[in-house]
């Protein structure tokens, strides 16, 4: 698929979103930073799932991200 | 010396106002109080800090905002 070798996924819990105009927020935030490759926010499941650059972030990094929106959010896997 | 700051935030929902409260909750005892209203999208910090700190965290939520004004306590 072409995504360098240097990708990976993490599952970050996120608390405290209540409509569709968080999701939007957070992936669009989150989703301009460097070295995210994608993001999917879910409001039902309460949870985002990040591609990254592993050589630029890391989990705890994209969680703390989060958090400073505002959120409650942790690394969940 | 304390004093109060004014900023419009771009809130749309309950959840977006909890975020803006989280935020500056997390900058603990510098802020001694905040007062946000949905309806108006204003949020009223009382604090030692300047505007432009707390106009950075508030940017942190990636909500627009805008300052309006600082008036002492």
């Amino acid at each position: 698929t072409g995504v360098n070798n240097f990708s990976s996924d993490t599952v970050i819990s996120v608390e405290g979103m209540t409509c569709n105009s968080c999701v939007r927020n957070i992936e669009s935030t989150i989703g301009i930073k460097d070295g995210i490759i994608s993001i999917v926010v879910s409001l039902e499941k309460k949870e985002a799932e990040v591609t990254y650059n592993t050589s630029v972030l890391d989990p705890s990094t994209i969680a703390t991200m989060i958090d400073d929106m505002g959120f409650v959010a942790f690394v969940k896997a | 010396m304390s004093q109060v700051h004014v900023f419009t935030v771009e809130m749309t929902c309950e959840g977006c106002s909890n975020a803006v409260k989280r935020v500056l909750d997390k900058l603990g005892d510098q802020v001694t109080d905040v007062d946000i209203n949905l309806n108006e999208k204003s949020v009223h910090v009382t604090s030692s800090l300047s505007s432009d700190e707390i106009l950075e965290k508030l940017k942190k939520t990636g909500k627009e905002v805008k300052y309006i004004k600082s008036s002492d306590v």
